[in-house]
């Protein structure tokens, strides 16, 4: 048995103490993720601290079959899009530059971060997608079930994104390199 | 690991995010102050429902069976009866039905709620 399905269990026993350590150890990629879906840093915050009380008030419907953690994005993504409501527009259609959270937490100094041409070049599913998968490494098949959607669709839309941000990666490396 | 999915990991590392204390304090004092819903446990039905409900089927096939049957001679068609259950091969199945068509129930779901989804944001987009 991990240390995390000891937590698990032990939160699911109704001990707050574990599953605040179980919220530890996702607390920081669930924000980071959570920053590129909502329009302000305190709205991330506030998704955060959603989906850790939600997540503890039914964890008793987790299902030790799936991953943890694609439970845990399932949540999240639901709460970022329940700040967000039914009838908003695309994320990146709702940033300028100065408010955008995303930019704020990469340094001025560093290159163009390929996650916000990303959010501006892909839509939130899409996005979704690939972050789940490059960023946090899951599987195909965690990633079609935490976004409720097909594996056909999921591989297609990685694909399509892949070919997308192959594109801009390529532009920007010509760019720097015709200015030298 | 190609090299956008390296440029990609790289690149999501280099989010840089805390969760400040003021944040810790806040997610640890409302962990506390939530109590876990209870997953309402299954009551186990008593022994004579099963009995019950065995006897309801049986009658209620016996008494479609007496109906098809009760039919006067006049009524009943010439043509030769042909007979169905014969002329289908048996397939004798080992494996739990469940077990095999879950998957495909599933993925078929997935399927149903893409298709939704899509009708919705074509909906949305021309404004219904």
């Amino acid at each position: 048995m991990t240390d995390e399905s000891k937590l698990i269990a032990a939160a699911q026993a109704g001990s707050a103490d574990a599953f605040c350590g179980l919220a530890r150890l996702y607390r920081e990629r669930l924000l980071r993720f959570l920053l590129t879906r909502c329009a302000s840093f305190a709205d991330a915050e506030d998704a955060l601290q959603d989906t850790l009380i939600a997540a503890f008030r039914y964890i008793h419907s987790y299902d030790s079959r799936w991953r943890f953690s694609t439970w845990l994005y399932r949540i999240a993504i639901r709460n970022a899009a329940k700040l967000r409501g039914p009838d908003t527009v695309d994320i990146g259609e709702l940033r300028d530059e100065e408010n955008d959270p995303l930019q704020q937490c990469i340094a001025d100094s560093e290159t163009q971060n390929l996650w916000v041409s990303a959010r501006s070049t892909l839509n939130d599913e899409v996005f979704t997608a690939m972050w789940l998968r490059y960023a946090e490494d899951m599987s195909v098949n965690d990633i079609s079930t935490t976004l409720d959607r097909s594996v056909s669709w999921t591989k297609v839309n990685l694909m399509r994104g892949r070919r997308a941000l192959e594109t801009q990666m390529n532009s920007v490396a010509n760019q720097s390199e015709a200015y030298g | 690991m190609d090299k956008l999915a390296k440029q990609l990991r790289a690149d999501a590392e280099r989010i840089e995010v805390t969760v400040s204390d003021e944040l810790d304090r806040r997610i640890n004092a409302s962990l506390r102050a939530v109590e876990p819903v209870e997953q309402v446990p299954r009551t186990a039905k008593p022994p004579f429902f099963w009995l019950a409900s065995t006897l309801t089927g049986v009658a209620a096939a016996v008494a479609v069976i007496a109906i098809v049957n009760w039919q006067s001679p006049d009524e009943q068609t010439s043509a030769t009866p042909v007979n169905f259950v014969a002329a289908v091969p048996t397939i004798d199945l080992k494996a739990e039905s469940a077990m095999l068509t879950g998957p495909l129930q599933d993925e078929l779901d997935k399927l149903q709620s893409d298709l939704k989804k899509a009708e919705e944001k074509v909906k949305r987009d021309i404004g219904l």
